[in-house]
């Protein structure tokens, strides 16, 4: 077995009012890829960040190579050979590949204050013909696509010589040739006797790349397993640390249930082209297809927030004109948007707050004056029948998790008494245990006899919950299947049918 | 907790600073025990006018052994800050009132409440419309903007184009100029016609601007008129600026060094000036009049004077402009 | 498996034929400027007039040296607002440097300059250390100069009639042959310093990074605090510099003036395509952009617009100038 690069023990970390890390350990061998997972706030990023000198630890000792070291800022762990790449990718995007991947460390000539370009590029270029990556230095950032930003932050971890790179989640906004790709690389860094400390949530990547996994939950370590022993059930089970809701669908609904909505060769301006489609009480119809295939703007002409050209829509079987959000919320239609952050929730308001936003009139006296009381118990309910993980009610959304977000979200929209809910990605950003949540409530939801729209971009997701899946490409309905013909395969046909 | 204590020091350092500087901007007179206390708000501070004023009535104060404060706020549009000041100067229970109204309705309750606190009011400059003010101590802006026009006819020759660099559209002595010279060239000299009015906001630099575009667009221009100091200022740097001096008849209006200096030299042919220095004295003198029980005129006219490089040496005239 | 494979194979595709971002800004404004410029020739005879064009440079100078300097700043993604009053903090110090101190005008001139750039370290010392954003700081700085340029001056302005060389400094002229007053080729020579400090210099690819992703920049290790303090530094010596060129064309320090200059500054940045959330702009576009601030103000006098609609159509003209920077960005 390779020797040790780096071990990190005893690394303990506190925030005000919060104790972040406790005694966490880590080793990382050399030419190793090691997965570091476990759920959002587990403290994976807090881990990194003390390894990579944004935060200092307040406890316990950093070994590399068998030396102590104490790393104090970012620039003393790049000179260690410690690079990071961020989930959120940190590019200046305004500036050019090369200037972005030699910040800070520019080729300089008078007074060391004026720039030598011509060599900046050269050196990139001189680097990219190293690691074999097919870049212009010259372009600026912005028009790159994100798998080629990526490209940039790898290149730049590696224009240091660096013996240890952290991935965080580098495989988010990658396309499935992009990710081989990005193994490539990782194995040929393997081969050179670079450790990488790899995290992601995606169970078959830590699968494909890493020798080992290590488990950390609430700020502790759980375990560190070797990844061809073990299984991945197991892996997140020790994430979570409780059973996850994993049981797959029933295969249809009654057909007997009334139809709820129909829309007939709806075409709007832009986007859609003849789109015909029922939605029946009780179902849950998955929308799949690419990005920009035209699934959210069916969504957003059901709701009325685009115009709609031609065509016509029916509810309970009278045609009705959706003109505004407003209307489409009267008639019982919920849109639970994709972006929560910035459409769907006042991130600096409590959770009753939040809950009761949207029915705000069922809760004033006079229609003017709110009644908190009468707020709090409604919210209390909804916490308790959705098991929303909150001290209280009081608490603000900021401090929720992703999935205790949504599910906040998911209860405004319940206040409203919606016969029909449109969930637009509802599991983005929201971690695996949560995410089973969201999945049994959506169920349940379904099995109470409204009828749910869900839009997803992930597969399994959208195999796992529909009754019906229908297909999109280029603002047309390219195909339906019931969840018994349904596959990736299929799917994937008809998502990428043109016309 | 380091940097607040740096910031609190820089804070304290410079609030001494400002205590012990006598001359100070804000440092405006102070309240001194047993002597009667005449609080004078006025329409400005920092321009060389308003310190004329001020300087007339800190004379009177000396004359007649009387302490006063002088102040006003920074812009004439502010005139919530006037109020504000107004309502400071009624709560340190003056024995008088000076004050010059930016907006009269504005200040009205006040005024009231000082009426019937039997604190005697002095209005002065542009006034105050009300009843309240014993007396009224101003110059008579139309009627020196109207001399003005008629030194500017003598001075072409009684026709040709001129124009006009006007420091405010909106403010009383901006319109009452503007106006008190128009309407004297439109009815005694039907030979002269008034191309362009322009406002410069009485800044040096913008009014310099707008009077070499007025120049430029009318070729024949045979003279400007500068409404006040800044207005006049500008057109005296715009006729250098072009090489014009000795072409284009300049009248101004108020004085400063830089005026002072043009029609020395002679590019400016003269200007009128009020009379701050006698506004600011006529105001405190008739405040402590009023204290003193005497009967007082309604209005006080301070005066106008023409000046031009003939007599800009008399004494009378000397009392008037600033420098 | 994710679906979002074969969007990104097209937006790749889409990727390389972009235009290079910020050039159309450019080009559109240049374009309005040269339209503005026949329009006004057009519509008066005045207008194209040597002396009327030298007489709209020297409108520039004071202005477009101001908005070089808050080019600096607004790429950061910061603002100043306290170029005006700390310009004329600037011109009452070298009168009380020069006149009420006797030293020679070259002294005036460097504490002029200097003075500029302390306010500026100050507001960078307030925006990077203390964390206060930069509109407050800046907002505080504008009181304060305005302040200071009264205490030090007694509220009364400084003359300059005794030194008759200073004013040579703006109006005098130094081009063999043709007379253009000096200040017109000073703001040229201060464009080309801002040119090459842009974007040939650490400072100006740091100006970017930190405009573009001030964390990123951080995250790389560049001292972030250090650069944002320099580059209000820089703007506040830019701002020192047209303190000079307005106290020696004017022939005095004037100490109530100023205020507003700021806004005049940051719309003529704005007009030449600068974004104001930072990250993008160029010299050559605040320089149009001053430009046709001035030929707009000027044309609309020559033609005897009213006052009141002149200022009616220089804020619809920056309305427009950022709209069309935002279709730009959608596309």
């Amino acid at each position: 077995m390779n020797p040790v690069l780096l071990s990190m023990k005893n690394i303990s970390k506190s925030f005000p009012g919060v104790k972040a890390l406790s005694n966490v350990d880590l080793e990382l061998k050399h030419g190793e890829v090691l997965a570091l997972v476990g759920e959002n706030g587990a403290g994976k990023s807090t881990m990194m960040k003390i390894l990579n000198g944004i935060y200092t630890k307040d406890e316990g000792e950093i070994l590399l190579e068998g030396k102590e070291v104490n790393i104090e800022n970012i620039n003393q762990a790049q000179e260690l050979g410690i690079s990071i790449i961020h989930q959120e990718l940190n590019l200046m995007r305004d500036l050019t590949v090369a200037e972005n991947i030699f910040i800070g460390r520019e080729p300089r000539s008078a007074f060391n204050f004026f720039l030598k370009d011509r060599e900046l590029n050269k050196k990139t270029a001189d680097l990219f013909k190293r690691l074999n990556i097919e870049l212009d230095p010259h372009t600026k950032v912005a028009d790159l696509t994100i798998a080629k930003q990526q490209m940039v932050e790898i290149a730049k971890a590696l224009s240091f010589n660096s013996k240890i790179i952290i991935m965080d989640e580098p495989t988010t906004a990658l396309t499935e040739t992009e990710i081989d790709s990005l193994f490539v690389t990782i194995e040929s860094l393997r081969a050179d006797g670079v450790g990488v400390i790899y995290i992601s949530h995606r169970m078959d990547e830590l699968k494909r790349i890493t020798d080992r996994i290590t488990v950390m939950r609430d700020g502790t370590y759980i375990d560190t397993l070797v990844t061809k022993d073990t299984e991945m059930s197991k892996i997140i089970q020790l994430m979570v640390g409780r059973q996850v809701y994993i049981e797959s669908k029933p295969t249809s609904i009654n057909e007997n249930q009334e139809t709820i909505l129909r829309l007939e060769n709806v075409s709007t301006k832009d986007h859609l082209k003849n789109v015909s489609f029922e939605l029946k009480k009780g179902e849950i119809l998955g929308f799949a297809g690419l990005m920009g295939a035209g699934r959210t703007e069916v969504a957003r002409a059901i709701f009325g927030a685009d115009k709609i050209e031609s065509g016509s829509i029916f509810l309970n079987d009278q045609e009705v004109k959706i003109k505004s959000p407003k209307q489409a919320v009267e008639m019982g239609i919920g849109y639970v948007s994709e972006d929560r952050k910035h459409l769907g929730l006042l991130i600096d308001m409590d959770v009753k707050t939040n809950m009761a936003m949207a029915t705000i009139k069922n809760f004033t006296k006079g229609n003017f004056v709110v009644s908190q009381k009468e707020m709090e118990k409604v919210a209390e309910k909804y916490v308790d029948e959705l098991k929303i993980k909150t001290p209280s009610v009081h608490q603000k959304i900021r401090n929720l998790s992703g999935g205790n977000q949504q599910k906040v979200v998911i209860a405004k929209w319940l206040l409203r008494n919606c016969d029909i809910l449109i969930f637009d990605e509802p599991t983005r950003g929201i971690d695996v245990g949560a995410k089973g949540e969201i999945y049994k409530l959506i169920d349940e939801l379904a099995d109470s006899g409204m009828a749910v729209i869900m839009i997803s971009s992930e597969l399994p997701e959208v195999l796992r919950m529909s009754h019906r899946v229908i297909v999109m490409s280029e603002g047309r309905i390219t195909g339906e299947l019931t969840s018994a013909e349904a596959t990736q395969e299929k799917i994937m046909e008809y998502a990428t049918a043109v016309n | 907790m380091k940097k607040i204590g740096l910031l609190s020091g820089i804070l304290a350092t410079s609030l001494l600073f400002a205590a012990c500087s006598d001359d100070g901007a804000e440092g405006a007179g102070e309240i001194e025990e047993g002597k009667p206390y005449v609080a004078v708000v006025s329409k400005g501070f920092q321009h060389q006018f308003w310190q004329a004023v001020k300087k007339g009535a800190e004379e009177a104060a000396e004359e007649f052994d009387v302490s006063i404060t002088f102040e006003g706020p920074e812009s004439e549009s502010q005139v919530d800050k006037q109020i504000e000041m107004l309502q400071a100067a009624l709560d340190k229970k003056p024995d008088a009132i000076g004050f010059a109204a930016l907006d009269s309705k504005a200040a009205s309750p006040l005024l009231s409440e000082a009426d019937g606190k039997d604190i005697p009011i002095i209005a002065f400059d542009s006034g105050v419309d009300s009843e309240i003010p014993l007396a009224t101590a101003s110059t008579d802006n139309r009627a020196a903007a109207a001399l003005a026009a008629d030194k500017m006819a003598e001075a072409i020759g009684e026709e040709g184009k001129i124009a006009l660099i006007v420091h405010d559209q909106t403010s009383v002595t901006g319109t009452d100029r503007r106006d008190g010279f128009k309407e004297q060239i439109e009815s005694k000299y039907p030979n002269i016609e008034i191309v362009d009015i322009q406002y410069g906001a009485g800044d040096h630099l913008k009014s310099t601007d707008a009077a070499k575009a007025v120049m430029q667009a009318h070729p024949d221009l045979k003279g400007i008129f500068g409404s006040n100091e800044g207005s006049a200022i500008g057109v005296v740097n715009a006729v250098n600026e072009l090489n014009k001096k000795g072409k284009i008849t300049i009248i101004g209006f108020d004085s400063g060094k830089q005026q002072l200096d043009a029609i020395k030299d002679g590019v400016m042919t003269g200007a009128v000036t009020q009379n701050p220095v006698g506004i600011g004295y006529e105001t405190v003198k008739a405040a402590v009049e009023a204290l003193d029980g005497k009967e007082l005129d309604k209005v006080i006219d301070t005066g106008f004077y023409w000046y031009d490089k003939n007599n800009i040496d008399d004494e009378e005239i000397q009392a008037a402009v600033y420098q | 498996m994710n679906i979002d494979t074969v969007v990104n194979e097209e937006k790749k595709k889409l990727g390389n034929s972009r235009i290079p971002s910020g050039a159309i800004q450019q080009i559109l404004a240049f374009a309005s400027l040269i339209a503005l410029i026949i329009f006004f020739s057009l519509a008066s005879g005045s207008f194209l007039q040597y002396s009327n064009i030298i007489g709209i440079l020297l409108s520039t100078a004071v202005i477009g040296i101001l908005a070089l300097g808050a080019t600096f700043v607004i790429i950061t993604g910061g603002i100043d607002l306290s170029v005006g009053t700390v310009m004329t903090l600037s011109s009452v110090m070298i009168g009380v440097i020069v006149v009420d101190g006797g030293m020679p005008i070259w002294v005036g001139i460097v504490g002029g300059i200097l003075t500029g750039a302390l306010c500026g370290l100050l507001s960078g010392f307030a925006i990077a250390k203390l964390n206060i954003p930069p509109f407050i700081a800046t907002l505080a700085m504008m009181m304060i100069a305005k302040g200071l340029a009264l205490v030090i001056s007694s509220a009364a302005p400084i003359y300059f009639s005794d030194h008759p060389s200073f004013t040579k400094i703006s109006l005098g002229s130094i081009t063999p042959g043709i007379e253009v007053p000096n200040a017109i080729l000073i703001f040229f020579i201060m464009a080309i310093i801002g040119g090459i400090i842009l974007s040939k210099t650490i400072l100006g690819r740091y100006n970017f990074a930190i405009g573009s992703n001030e964390e990123a920049t951080k995250l790389s290790g560049v001292n972030v605090n250090f650069w944002k303090m320099s580059i209000y530094t820089l703007a506040g010596a830019f701002t020192g510099v047209a303190g000079v060129l307005m106290a020696a064309r004017l022939n005095s320090a004037q100490p109530a003036l100023g205020q507003g200059y700021e806004l005049e500054a940051i719309a003529a940045v704005v007009i030449g395509g600068t974004s104001l959330s930072g990250g993008k702009g160029t010299i050559v576009g605040t320089v149009i952009g001053a430009l046709i601030m001035s030929v707009l103000t000027n044309g609309l006098r020559i033609m005897s617009i009213p006052q009141e609609w002149q200022t009616v159509v220089v804020g619809l003209v920056i309305i427009l100038a950022v709209y069309a920077d935002t279709l730009r960005k959608k596309d």
